[in-house]
């Protein structure tokens, strides 16, 4: 299946990605069009564009919102998700520090890499990992 | 968040309904939280960035979705010399509150881990670098006894 976002991923679209690719589609390919461009590649799923099912919805990120979607149940997806949400959107509560860190990192991760597809796949390693060490610990 | 030559500003006007309270004043929780100024009750402006043009729209789509009308621009100034007293606002702003941290890090029993917090929460709103913020972070860390960075 193919799925489409922005170009110029950030920590919100790698933690989709590395979603898609470990619990919802495994054969996913990841498509890119310019910030604001319309219309969106036809039979492709949108993702983290503003307007689209997959994406912010209630003050959550759009890795929040797959994770729901797709009832994925599994508390350490959810605590990933809170994380994801304090490093991507403004919240008045913050109780993951780990947060503004995963979101430098990610925007280095952008910025060394050639393109977004690049991007998307070392972005998985930062993710396994962080699932890896959040199974260590209790929430 | 770096400055661009020309500044340009991240305008978000919105009306909201007034039930359910709670709703509208998340979202006037999170403006405050971004920082943004609000002008003449009615204009909320943030300096413009990557960071703020994306934070200010996912707010439009959250007012959307609480019913609520919302528009998002960017812009720049037209009349010179407005755009300085904007900074200055800014700046202020964050300025009075290094200015309590560094008059209480004066205090004997002053809570280090809670001004390192307040200093923290502070810079994501230092739009413009303020000079006192790099004096807070050195007076931070020179009371924790360790050596200025």
């Amino acid at each position: 299946m193919r799925w489409v976002t922005w170009e110029q991923v950030g920590v919100d679209r790698m933690a989709c990605a590395w979603l898609i690719l470990k619990h919802i589609d495994p054969q996913a390919e990841f498509l890119f069009v310019p910030a604001g461009h319309t219309p969106l590649p036809e039979g492709a799923e949108p993702f983290d564009i503003p307007g689209v099912r997959l994406s912010h919805h209630r003050g959550h990120c759009t890795f929040y919102t797959m994770v729901r979607a797709y009832h994925l149940s599994d508390p350490i997806l959810d605590r990933i998700a809170r994380i994801v949400d304090e490093a991507d959107t403004v919240q008045d509560v913050m109780v993951e520090p780990v947060s503004p860190g995963l979101d430098l990192i990610t925007r280095g991760i952008r910025l060394i890499s050639p393109d977004d597809q690049t991007a998307l796949a070392r972005g998985k390693l930062i993710y396994d990992a962080l699932y890896a060490q959040l199974t260590t610990e209790p929430a | 968040m770096q400055q661009q030559e020309t500044p340009s500003w991240v305008l978000l006007i919105y009306k909201i309904p007034r039930e359910p309270t709670a709703l509208r004043a998340t979202v006037w929780r999170k403006l405050k939280r971004l920082g943004a100024l609000l002008l003449h009750d009615a204009v909320w402006l943030l300096p413009a960035t990557p960071w703020t043009r994306e934070q200010m729209q996912w707010l439009a789509v959250e007012i959307f979705e609480l019913g609520g009308e919302a528009y998002v621009w960017e812009s720049r100034e037209l009349l010179v010399g407005q755009e300085q007293a904007l900074v200055q606002q800014f700046q202020a702003r964050v300025d009075t509150v290094y200015q309590e941290i560094l008059a209480e890090l004066e205090q004997e029993d002053a809570d280090l881990l809670a001004l390192s917090r307040k200093y923290q929460h502070t810079r994501t709103q230092d739009y413009f670098h303020s000079v006192l913020g790099q004096q807070v972070r050195a007076t931070l860390l020179a009371a924790r006894g360790g050596r200025e960075a």
